[in-house]
């Protein structure tokens, strides 16, 4: 497939050149890829394909840009202040999000925000519980700084997290006592395995459920094993603050880690999953660090968390083949993240779209979704973002309303099906109602205003509408991967033609490529 | 936020997917009168502690209930005034559910009993031996609640009751028009997902009409545009069902919007709560049913926050206002329009939760729970099915932590309200497969 560089058009514009002809070229040599199989990749691997990416990565090709990725210079996002200038405590995280917008528009690592993004959708911690807004820089810096790095040191910092330790209690979860009859909580136990490591049923390394021999799926842990695993939790408290004094069950304060209060930690021996013994006599860090190392030693791990992966970068309905190869990567090399995410972005299944004469996967692909819409959009229209945005109240409306997942179950189940076997996880939050508001939000995009500071350029799309074949070859190549269907080349024409101004035609263009499903599902 | 002015469109959209529903076309004079009825869910997601919800207050039960509870078990001064059953038996409601402590007394209101997913009629022995079946995941969120709505305990979706209910009201042309069975003001519930039929859902106090277009020919042939792609076949499985959806949106959104323009507001004052909004949305629909052509409607509500692991206090007292008020304030709203009879109301959650408080001054998953169904249908101020033993060990123990195990299934729950809803006998055992297990026995609070 040729390429059209749109590149030089482009940042021509934007020294105010004016450029005339678009000039075609053969495939670069360096990498060999084309301009489909460049968008297609970023799509999978950052916030949004933009003319600037896809050049870097043909230029560079994958390794070298994975390579580049894995180094780049980190984001972050600011340190709130504990109390409101009237000693309130200060919820208020619209400075917060704003920075994690315009992190995905003006960032350099692409990626590793990505990961740090979906890691945050796995291990759930939302503002509906927690509510200082100072908690949630830190908790979401234990994922952009370990989305490269083990899967093991994410459990036990995870674990350690005050942020989490209000979340699902393992705050003051204080051992049993005899006197008023209340035993240890599991609410962080049960997560901990359901959700996060190793749910609720034993896998095969391809991440098909393993049966017994009646043909029934295996239960990963039961209920004892909960109760046992509560156990183990006990005896933790929320970091001093500074100038405090330290007490048993510390007040809440989300700098630092959690430390252990032996007093209220439950030495007995227990049983938890897989028959594994956490021996008597431990200190509450033994204690967690005998379960990390028993979690990261059970086979289901590696292809219930590398299936989850998958859904989120590339598809929701990947094959056995596929989480097996990946689930392999992650066993090998006992969660290691950088290798993990290489493979599933490298896979076969993942690249067959790539070429464009390949047979269609049916099943293949996610919906977008509200965030990864809202990025992708906004910088494939050469958006301006500052952390004053207000871009979450849009996805929100989506409901995906960025540190507030309803539960700790997230915005959506990687288990929602859209029908009989058919996965869609961001299925779940798209119904006539979000459809409809969704389309609404392109409107106001191609439009009108998505906020008071956010600006969009739409330029690029205009000065080509004088023909109407060249407007769509660069809304395919910024938005569809350079494979624009033939069926919504003719839709989008249809719209284009009837409007009499350039203006016009690229909105009207854009609005049909926007909402529909083509470019809605990632394929 | 965005504001939701979509100027009206003249065009119907014409799709024409398998999946995608006709057209709603406004009937000119429908009337639903007198036979039309209504299902209300409220699911309380989290697991609420119905523990906490209603307490029994004899000299038996209440004992028990402050001694293994302790720091949890409410005092008298945190308890309703003590209410009495139609058989005499003392009760009292959490003393943050006075309406419905109220509606209790008035025989509005019902008390179904340690309700939960069940496959068959289970005992603590059993259970122990592992000798009979039990419900997929017990003790999970997700199992549980997709349970609550499936009615399926073995954990075979993806369809809900409700929407199997709607599938047989679709069957039997109750309605006069293709408008949705299942109305969701709180999002995609899989209750509503049915075989045959599609839920709708609408924001409380949102639109589908989509917003930008006009009658100008050049904005009908952008909307056109949109619409022939709606009924493309790419192939990709997901592209289809993003079609369906968005295609369904628009084929419902101007007989909605249509209707909800001609009804009148309504003089009950609702709570401004997430539930109480909802609570709103839904009265106001089912004041313009007739307008929609529909005799039969379900409508799902929700209200999150009840995983109280911890601090359960502080978390119902936040919560159970919020449930009463608005509770109250629907039932007055069905008062307003006539409909006391028409409309029946009931709750769904997780599970219960361990009598057993934790040590984080909260309680951990359970299994059977207590459930409110109310309406002027509803044979009020009584309580359907027995308590369970307050004793940790005891007879309706799972373990040792007071996780009951239910004695009425969510299948004679639901099949009750199907029944009631106009799902016949026969009938029954296609919408819950389960139920048979049961001795297809339905739980009296419905007549």
């Amino acid at each position: 497939m040729k390429k059209l560089v749109w590149v030089l058009f482009v940042s021509s514009l934007a020294f105010g050149q004016t450029a005339n002809t678009i000039v075609r070229r053969g495939p670069r040599d360096a990498s060999q890829m084309t301009d489909r199989a460049a968008a297609r990749f970023l799509d999978q691997a950052t916030w949004g394909a933009t003319p600037a990416l896809i050049a870097a990565l043909e230029q560079l090709g994958i390794d070298n840009w994975l390579a580049a990725q894995f180094a780049a210079p980190t984001s972050d996002l600011p340190d709130q202040a504990i109390l409101t200038s009237t000693g309130q405590s200060n919820n208020n995280l619209t400075p917060v999000v704003g920075a994690f917008f315009a992190n995905t528009v003006n960032g350099q690592d692409q990626l590793r925000q990505r990961v740090a993004f979906i890691l945050s959708q796995m291990w759930v911690v939302s503002q509906v519980s927690v509510h200082p807004a100072y908690a949630f820089p830190p908790y979401w810096r234990i994922f952009r700084d370990n989305a490269f790095g083990n899967w093991s040191d994410i459990i036990k910092a995870v674990t350690l997290s005050p942020a989490m330790g209000t979340y699902l209690n393992m705050a003051n979860n204080n051992k049993a006592n005899p006197a008023n009859g209340s035993a240890a909580n599991e609410n962080y136990a049960r997560e901990l395995m359901q959700l996060f490591t190793l749910g609720l049923n034993v896998l095969n390394s391809n991440g098909t459920p393993a049966l017994d021999s009646n043909n029934n799926p295996i239960p990963t842990y039961n209920q004892a094993q909960v109760t046992s695993l509560a156990k183990v939790m006990t005896g933790w408290t929320y970091p001093t603050a500074p100038g405090a004094t330290a007490k048993t069950n510390n007040p809440s304060y989300y700098f630092g880690q959690m430390f252990a209060v032996e007093s209220e930690h439950d030495t007995t021996a227990k049983s938890i999953f897989n028959n594994v013994t956490v021996p008597a006599g431990q200190t509450a860090e033994q204690d967690l660090d005998t379960v990390i190392a028993a979690l990261m030693q059970q086979p289901t791990m590696a292809p219930f968390v590398s299936k989850q992966l998958i859904q989120h970068m590339v598809t929701s309905n990947p094959s056995t083949g596929y989480v097996y190869r990946v689930a392999d990567v992650f066993s090998g090399t006992q969660g290691n993240m950088q290798a993990v995410i290489t493979a599933i972005l490298t896979d076969p299944e993942a690249r067959a779209g790539d070429d464009p004469n390949a047979p269609a996967n049916p099943s293949f692909g996610h919906l977008r979704e509200p965030i990864l819409f809202m990025t992708d959009m906004v910088r494939g229209l050469n958006g301006t973002v500052t952390s004053a945005n207000s871009l979450d109240n849009l996805t929100s409306e989506l409901n995906q309303n960025l540190f507030n997942p309803p539960t700790v179950f997230s915005y959506f189940s990687p288990l929602n099906q859209v029908s009989a076997g058919l996965y869609g996880p961001e299925f779940q939050i798209y119904s006539t109602q979000t459809a409809a508001d969704r389309a609404d939000i392109v409107n106001t995009a191609i439009y009108g205003k998505l906020d008071s500071t956010t600006t969009l350029n739409l330029t690029p799309f205009v000065q080509l509408a004088g023909n109407v074949n060249s407007l769509l070859n660069y809304i395919g190549y910024v938005f569809l991967h350079s494979g624009m269907s033939s069926s919504l080349q003719q839709a989008a024409a249809q719209a284009a033609n009837a409007q009499t101004t350039p203006t016009a035609k690229a909105q009207a263009a854009l609005y049909a490529v926007l909402t529909s499903s083509e470019y809605q599902v990632i394929q | 936020m965005m504001t939701r002015r979509g100027l009206i469109r003249a065009g119907a959209a014409a799709v024409g997917s398998l999946a995608l529903r006709p057209f709603g076309l406004l009937p000119a004079l429908a009337q639903s009168g007198s036979n039309y009825r209504a299902l209300v869910c409220i699911f309380l997601f989290g697991g609420n502690d119905s523990n906490n919800t209603i307490i029994p207050m004899d000299d038996v039960n209440y004992p028990a209930y402050t001694s293994i509870r302790q720091s949890l078990a409410l005092p008298t001064s945190e308890l309703t005034p003590t209410v009495y059953s139609t058989s005499n038996a003392p009760y009292a409601f959490h003393g943050k559910l006075p309406e419905i402590a109220s509606m209790f007394s008035s025989k509005e209101l019902a008390v179904v009993a340690n309700v939960g997913s069940l496959v068959q009629p289970l005992t603590r022995a059993q259970y122990q031996a592992q000798q009979a079946p039990v419900p997929l995941n017990l003790f999970s969120h997700a199992d549980q609640q997709q349970q609550w709505q499936t009615s399926i305990a073995q954990g075979n979706g993806p369809t809900g009751w409700g929407g199997r209910v709607a599938d047989y009201i679709e069957s039997q042309n109750f309605n006069s028009s293709k408008f949705p069975v299942f109305f969701s003001v709180a999002g995609n519930a899989e209750l509503g997902t049915g075989a045959t039929t599609t839920p709708v859902s609408l924001s409380p106090g949102g639109s589908l009409q989509l917003a930008g277009f006009s009658s100008s020919a050049a904005s009908q042939a952008r909307f056109s545009a949109m619409n022939n792609l709606l009924t493309l076949d790419s192939g990709a499985l997901l592209a289809q069902a993003a079609n369906a959806t968005l295609a369904n949106s628009i084929s419902d959104a101007t007989s909605l919007d249509q209707a909800l323009a001609k009804g009148t507001k309504l003089k009950t004052a609702f709570p401004d709560t997430v539930l109480g909004l909802q609570l709103q949305q839904v009265a106001q629909v089912i004041q313009v049913a007739s307008l929609l052509g529909m005799q039969r409607q379900i409508f799902f509500c929700s209200l999150g926050g009840f995983d109280t692991h911890a601090g359960e206090l502080e978390g119902h007292n936040a919560l159970y206002p919020q449930f009463s008020q608005a509770a109250s304030a629907f039932y007055s709203a069905t008062q307003e329009l006539g409909v006391t009879e028409n409309v029946t109301t009931f709750t769904e959650s997780d599970f219960s939760r361990t009598f057993q408080p934790t040590t984080t001054d909260g309680t951990d998953h359970g299994w059977g729970s207590h459930h409110m169904v109310f309406g002027g249908a509803v044979q009020g101020g009584q309580i359907f099915g027995t308590f369970p033993t307050f004793e940790l060990g005891g007879p309706n123990d799972t373990d040792t932590r007071g996780r009951w195990i239910p004695t009425i299934s969510i299948d004679q729950y639901g099949a009750t309200l199907a029944s009631w809803f106009g799902v016949p006998d026969t009938a029954l055992p296609t919408v819950f497969p389960n139920f048979p297990n049961f001795g297809s026995q339905k739980i009296g609070f419905l007549g």
